[in-house]
């Protein structure tokens, strides 16, 4: 079209020249079917569109094809980051064993003996048994009095936990080296794993179905139309943050515990827990949701075999708590630690807390102080614990055990009581194979591009690799965040008694900062110098956010 | 523990006086809902978690197992005549952990209220229709006084 090149010169050309009218070409069909085709009937109340809106969201993000974008898209709506439910995993206040179970929807089965599960590894791990005992018998001597060292501890925590979780790390590397080193020619996923020490382990979902916030409720009370609305339910980011002390994983995942079907057998129905989560005693945080398992997206070995746990903190804990309570903290502890590995783990297959996993993945846990071993195999069958979703039979199952003891004492420089039992069941833990599974392991990836390396376009690649390993570091923003002064709260907001100023504050034009999505900043300025030759009139560089 | 100066002793004072400590603790019903063994109070903003731990363990004999605090900034409020804005005390709030077997239901102090006014409204209703009769009987001789009649 001639127009294209001169229209940005002349602007008013555009309109002087008149063009033919255009008409679409209708192709010759009949407008009656044999059957009458009806659009579908939609539900047109606020909360039916509201869900409708929701739903689409949901899709949007489920058909992105990469890992780092879908991240991305789980915070777009919040500039400022999400104000977040923080579970940490070495923080585990009173009586909270119903709430980390609602939240995160597992069924727990406590057990003295690993589950059958494990039966076909029995005869080969007591034979790993008698082969390693000697080993681990010296190895923990010498951690425990052999070695003179010295932990460097920091002063943001109790000292005491900090020590015991230093040296149940040095115990449980030699114990993870004896049992590798024995395994590593004997099963073959073995020698195939990786090994991590002190990786970063981090989880974000939704959770449904909990009280609404007060504050929330009287935002809604301003407003008479919502009378019906102001107790409906919102939705609550959860934060987990963990640091096991070593993990172990593989290529493959571990084989179900319990058959998928499982998932909906009404006797693992998790009971509904709907007090706010700061009545027990959590708190919350802003910042942007990460889900990382102790790696980047694109590593090979992205399924997790064990992982082991410090369980210091529980000497930082109240002693009118109680040793029943102590107990039920490390179970928390534990379905929190497991829960939230594998949601981050499923989230690298593709699938968010807004879609759920298409079959359930497995993994071991363990917390130990180097003597006290509790030993917890997880299985994670539903990931989907949003609002929309409260109803849903599925839930995740947690087998545990109490904490065992693998020796009773060191004396006269010898270890006590070896209990080979405990010995075995960790040795078990190794034996337990991963396998191929035989169905699709990421049906919500591209076919070609799964992580961002996989994207061919420089720039693109680039640009999403940054923002997002970006967004993940939660570093705090270069300007500080929006406030509302005290001295504005009570002479602006509660007594209007500067009316006569200019308005210009954000809560003054009736806008709220939190609401800033992800993408309303400026991109960054591309100099006259640096833009392409001859003539660009591209001011600001291009932005990669996901469209959702 | 008292904030009371103890006086200079004068001739003729009594030899020993005793203050009665500044602490104090209210229950106060929860705005949000709580877990059923969680009583909230209202104390003294100089009493620290020890101090509410132990009030609550020595004088009453509760078993105490965690106490978390606040401290809630006071209403603003217009005053009453003069016009400018002033503020209430701050309030420290005391979130009290029975432990998880027990149970503490807030009581309903006001279940009577409700009759109470029934019975208030009932009797001016029947005070005013007594007054209504009063005027109906001597529509006709407005003039004469009230104590002047049968």
């Amino acid at each position: 079209m001639y127009l294209n090149r001169v229209h940005r010169t002349f602007p008013k050309l555009k309109k002087l020249v008149t063009r033919p009218q255009s008409q679409a070409v209708l192709p010759e069909q009949n407008e009656y079917t044999d059957t009458p085709e009806y659009p579908p009937i939609l539900d047109m109340s606020l909360q039916g569109k509201k869900l409708r809106e929701r739903q689409e969201l949901h899709k949007k993000i489920q058909a992105i094809n990469t890992v780092e974008e879908k991240q991305i898209a789980l915070n777009m709506p919040r500039y400022y980051g999400w104000k977040c439910i923080l579970f940490n995993e070495d923080k585990v206040p009173y009586n909270a064993m119903p709430l980390v179970q609602y939240y995160t929807r597992s069924h727990f089965i406590p057990v003295d003996k690993l589950p059958e599960y494990y039966k076909e590894t029995s005869e080969a791990a007591d034979a790993v048994v008698q082969e390693i005992k000697g080993l681990i018998e010296e190895a923990i001597l010498i951690e425990n009095g052999g070695v003179d060292r010295k932990f460097i501890t920091s002063t943001k925590k109790k000292e005491q936990p900090q020590l015991e979780d230093a040296l149940a790390k040095c115990i449980v590397k030699q114990i993870n080296r004896i049992i590798s080193n024995n395994l590593a020619d004997k099963v073959e996923h073995v020698l195939s794993s990786q090994v991590d020490y002190d990786p970063r382990h981090e989880a974000f979902w939704f959770i449904g179905g909990v009280d609404t916030p007060i504050n929330v409720v009287r935002w809604r009370q301003q407003y008479g139309k919502l009378k019906d609305r102001w107790y409906e339910s919102i939705d609550r980011p959860i934060q987990y943050l963990g640091s096991p002390l070593l993990t172990v994983r593989n290529r493959l995942p571990l084989k179900p515990i319990l058959p998928f079907e499982e998932a909906v057998n009404p006797e693992f129905k998790v009971p509904k827990f709907t007090a706010e989560p700061q009545a027990c005693g959590y708190s919350t945080e802003h910042r942007h949701g990460t889900n990382i398992p102790g790696f980047w997206p694109g590593d090979f070995d992205e399924f997790g075999l064990v992982s082991y746990h410090g369980r210091g903190h529980i000497l930082g804990r109240r002693e009118s708590f109680g040793p029943e309570d102590h107990i039920e903290a490390l179970h928390c502890q534990a379905m929190k630690a497991s829960f939230g590995w594998l949601l981050a783990q499923a989230n690298y297959q593709g699938f968010t807390t807004f879609n759920d996993v298409t079959y359930p993945l497995v993994t071991q846990t363990v917390i130990t102080n180097g003597q006290l071993w509790s030993l917890y195999a997880y299985q994670l069958n539903t990931i989907e614990l949003h609002r929309d979703k409260v109803d849903s039979p599925k839930s995740n199952i947690c087998f545990g055990t109490k904490p065992l003891k693998l020796y009773d004492s060191i004396e006269n420089g010898k270890v006590q009581g070896l209990n080979e039992d405990v010995l075995k069941m960790i040795v078990q833990f190794y034996l337990n194979a991963p396998e191929e599974r035989d169905h699709e392991m990421k049906p919500y990836l591209g076919e070609e591009e799964q992580v961002v390396a996989d994207i061919e376009d420089d720039n693109k690649r680039c640009w999403l690799e940054n923002r997002y390993k970006h967004l993940v570091s939660n570093r705090p923003k270069h300007y500080l965040l929006p406030e509302v002064y005290l001295w504005e709260r009570v002479f602006k907001i509660q007594f209007n008694s500067r009316f006569f100023e200019a308005k210009r504050r954000p809560f003054e034009l009736g806008i709220n900062p939190y609401t800033r999505r992800l993408d309303q900043h400026l991109p960054p300025y591309i100099p006259k110098v640096l833009r392409p030759y001859p003539k660009s009139r591209k001011k600001f560089e291009t932005t990669y956010y996901p469209k959702v | 523990m008292s904030t009371r100066w103890y006086p200079i002793y004068q001739k003729g004072n009594p030899q020993l006086r005793v203050f009665l400590p500044n602490f104090w603790m209210k229950i106060v019903q929860p705005q949000a809902k709580q877990l059923p063994n969680v009583v909230q109070f209202h104390c003294s903003m100089e009493m620290t978690k020890f101090d509410i731990k132990n009030y609550l363990e020595k004088i009453y004999h509760i078993p105490v197992v965690d106490v978390r605090t606040k401290i809630a900034i006071g209403k603003f409020r217009r005053d009453v005549g003069k016009g400018y804005v002033i503020k209430d005390d701050d309030v420290k709030t005391a979130y009290v952990v029975l432990p998880k077997d027990m149970k503490f239901e807030y009581p309903d102090i006001f279940a009577n209220k409700k009759d109470d006014a029934e019975e208030e409204q009932k009797a001016l209703g029947d005070a005013k229709k007594n007054f209504q009769d009063y005027l109906d009987r001597n529509k006709h001789r407005t003039d004469v006084p009230s104590w002047f009649t049968i």
